[in-house]
């Protein structure tokens, strides 16, 4: 029976005159169960193999392999598909051409996504946004489905479709599926994929080494099928009168999510989450109130997860206003954390852009500045993969040195890893 | 408000005897069965500390959610355990509340009467110290083990006077020592900084009220054509500073005049209380309080016009439960600084 818990850290205490008030909400899942048998409903998984003319040779091959595997791990019973992309989209499992463009999984049908997957041939471009809007439509034929994910795996830009098309094609897919997007190799633009990962609620990583592949693909599905809990939403209730400054995701990884709320009534806002497994994740709220007097004590958010209309967990972000500094001064140290974590998600990406555009200064000191916040906030991960980038000369002041000759795959994986937080340490 | 008498319903040759048949020359008191009391929507607890007494908000009047916040404006409620009636009979009742600046109420009442007015009442205030631990709890735990003590255990004496009185008053002392348990039992062993409270008890019996203090909840006595007596000895500074002299205008507003001298708890040191016991030979009221009513109102003629005051504004009542509720808004009018707790029993008619 799945089971759902929150725990809140702030400091609720306000000084006179104080308006904001800051809080982590850690929302915890137990007993998810699998994908697909908790009896809610049925789930469908999609996994889409880039197929362009990039992938000819060792990739290709290994992404066959991936595929087959995926199809190995996904469980009976589990509705699927297997896609092929190049600069079109190609439906290449189940070989339909109307009605139901997905399958049940069952040792039939595991057998000929095989099949089919083994008769891939690396050819042509790359037109992500076909691809995406194929997975759409594929999930649009079994409408009973109420868990939606896909695989994404490519190798390169986007090159046969404009900007405009994609981002086109990503806003008809928000809501509709989530996506946990791979890149392989070094030629594809972290951006561009982030883009569609963070907008379909998924994940970005690079596979400098097509050989990983079946590995990480194994991975990621079995991550899916334990995922029970189809779709959560994020509610944030504030009082009359108030506002909210922001709404993020900020562990496991940082997702700002304040400007993609939709009204459940006047003072409810609610924010996609996506599927669930057995995890825990943190959100850093941020709400403005009406000071009041001193002594007053009131709520300032109800922060809660709702499957369907069912509202499973709360958590109360609370106001005090008090005269005593001792109180009021204090930083809640979660607070803290993951607002220095977000700094440093900031800093990266912003300084490596900066390097990309030949802008050393603006790099030097960005990356400095993520230096010194990975090493305040114990982000071990982002300072190994930091200091592949730089050369550190003191952590602590965040002086750094750009290196000459970074490897390529070093970088995009610094990228990619950036919104990666940690926990807070004790 | 009064409350039907549920264990002498049907008892037939078990009822009790009538107050007005009492042989009081010979001071022989009711020994029959006790009554229950109602216990809704009376705080039991820890659970309560956030269950709103009220699905109105005071503020803004939106709909108070079950978290103890209002689904409009936020602010929040105030719970079950922060305010709170007894009215046990029509003569007797009570009121419990935060105060408008506490954040917690860690005051505590209990209450028990017979219907039949004036035969037979218990009425506890306890106050728990703002500085320890749980002492919400604590307070109420320790007032409701004397209550009930007190209202079980009737004494089964000779039905001589003398010898009713004698245990009657040992029984009060036997209700601070079983309310000290209860708040030591409320009290984690360990605490470097265990629950105490005040504890404040009359027990009304036929003409004569018996009473006990210890720490600075009082007992008054405000007869409708005489003047209103203090009957309770603070233990504290300020009363230690009264004993040398100083006047109590002056002692009271030192700023150690609310240290307590004795006390309930883990760490208590001397349950010895101020005790005594008077006849209720006219019309008048009995005045159970904590600090939060005499901090505006301490000495017996001061209580007095607040109490008249009460009592004629905006209507007049004679309403133990309407006079309490004036009283506490009263001392809320004041400031309400801290918690305030009244209890009222109408005697002597």
């Amino acid at each position: 029976m799945v089971d759902f818990s929150s725990a809140v850290y702030q400091n609720e205490f306000l000084p006179d005159q104080g308006t904001d008030v800051h809080a982590i909400v850690q929302l915890t899942c137990q007993g998810a169960g699998s994908a697909g048998r908790s009896g809610l409903g049925e789930v469908g998984e999609i996994i889409i193999v880039d197929a362009s003319g990039s992938m000819m040779g060792d990739r290709i091959e290994m992404a066959k392999r991936a595929a087959a595997v995926a199809v190995d791990s996904i469980l009976d019973g589990t509705w699927f598909a297997i896609v092929a992309g190049t600069h079109q989209a190609f439906l290449a499992y189940p070989r339909v051409l109307n009605g139901q463009g997905m399958v049940r999984m069952d040792p039939s049908s595991r057998l000929a996504a095989k099949s089919a997957i083994a008769s891939f041939r690396a050819d042509g471009g790359t037109a992500i946004g076909q691809w995406l809007l194929l997975a759409r439509k594929l999930f649009a034929s079994v409408p009973s489905l109420v868990g939606r994910h896909t695989i994404l795996l490519t190798d390169g830009e986007d090159y046969n479709e404009t900007p405009t098309q994609l981002d086109s094609a990503i806003r008809q897919c928000i809501g509709q599926f989530q996506a946990d997007c791979r890149g392989i190799g070094v030629d594809w633009k972290v951006n561009e994929v982030r883009k569609i990962a963070q907008a379909l609620l998924g994940s970005v990583d690079i596979i400098p080494d097509a050989h990983d592949l079946p590995q990480i693909m194994a991975g990621l599905v079995q991550q899916a099928m334990s995922r029970g809990v189809a779709d959560a939403q994020l509610r944030v209730w504030i009082p009359q009168d108030a506002q909210i400054l922001f709404v993020r995701q900020v562990s496991p990884t940082v997702e700002d999510l304040t400007h993609r709320g939709s009204p459940i009534n006047p003072l409810t806002q609610g924010y996609p989450t996506g599927a669930w497994g057995d995890e825990s994740r943190d959100y850093h709220i941020a709400v403005r109130l009406p000071a009041k007097s001193l002594g007053v004590e009131q709520l300032a958010a109800r922060v809660q997860l709702a499957v369907g209309a069912q509202v499973l967990t709360q958590g109360l972000v609370k106001a005090r206003w008090s005269a005593d500094p001792g109180l009021t001064a204090q930083i809640s140290p979660e607070v803290a954390h993951y607002t220095g974590q977000t700094e440093l998600a900031l800093a990266i990406q912003e300084g490596l852009a900066a390097r990309a555009a030949g802008d050393d200064r603006t790099a030097t000191v960005k990356l400095g500045r993520a230096v010194q916040l990975a090493a305040q906030t114990g982000n071990d991960e982002a300072t190994s993969k930091l200091r592949r980038v730089v050369e550190v000369a003191d952590a602590t002041s965040g002086l750094v040195k750009l290196r000459r000759d970074v490897d390529k795959a070093d970088e995009m994986a610094l990228d990619t890893a950036s919104t990666k937080t940690t926990r807070i340490r004790g | 408000m009064s409350q039907t008498d549920p264990t002498a319903a049907g008892s037939g040759d078990d009822q009790p005897t009538p107050a007005d048949q009492l042989d009081q020359t010979l001071g022989v008191v009711w020994t029959g069965p006790t009554e229950e009391f109602p216990t809704q929507p009376w705080p039991s607890g820890r659970a309560e500390r956030d269950r709103p007494a009220s699905d109105t908000c005071s503020v803004c009047g939106g709909v108070v959610d079950p978290d103890g916040y209002c689904t409009q404006c936020g602010a929040k409620a105030k719970s079950v355990r922060d305010h709170w009636i007894e009215a046990p009979a029509d003569w007797v009742a009570g009121v419990c509340d935060s105060g408008l600046v506490h954040p917690h109420n860690e005051d505590a009442l209990a209450t028990a009467a017979t219907a039949e007015p004036g035969r037979r009442a218990v009425i506890v205030v306890c106050d728990g110290v703002t500085t320890s631990q749980d002492s919400d709890l604590a307070s109420l735990a320790a007032a409701r083990r004397a209550r009930d003590l007190l209202w079980s255990d009737q004494p089964q004496g000779l039905g001589l006077s003398r010898t009713q009185a004698a245990a009657t008053a040992q029984r009060l002392r036997q209700a601070i020592q079983a309310a000290n348990r209860a708040v030591i039992e409320a009290t984690a062993p360990d605490s470097p900084n265990p629950a105490s409270a005040t504890i404040a008890l009359a027990e009304v019996a036929g003409s004569t009220c018996f009473w006990a203090t210890l720490g600075d909840s009082r007992v008054y006595w405000l007869p409708d054509q005489a003047e209103a007596v203090l009957l309770s000895q603070d233990h504290s500074l300020a009363q230690a500073q009264i004993d040398q002299g100083v006047s109590r205008q002056a002692a009271e507003a030192s700023v150690l005049a609310h240290t307590i001298t004795k006390w309930l708890g883990l760490d208590a040191v001397d349950l010895e209380p101020s005790a005594g016991q008077f006849q209720l030979d006219r019309p008048g009221w009995v005045l159970v309080c904590s600090d939060g009513l005499w901090n505006y109102a301490s000495s017996a003629p001061a209580l007095r016009q607040a109490f008249e005051q009460a009592a004629s504004q905006p209507e007049p009542t004679d309403s133990p439960l309407a006079l309490a509720r004036r009283l506490v808004d009263w001392a809320n009018g004041q400031g309400g600084h801290d918690n305030v707790t009244v209890g009222l029993a109408r005697c002597g008619v």
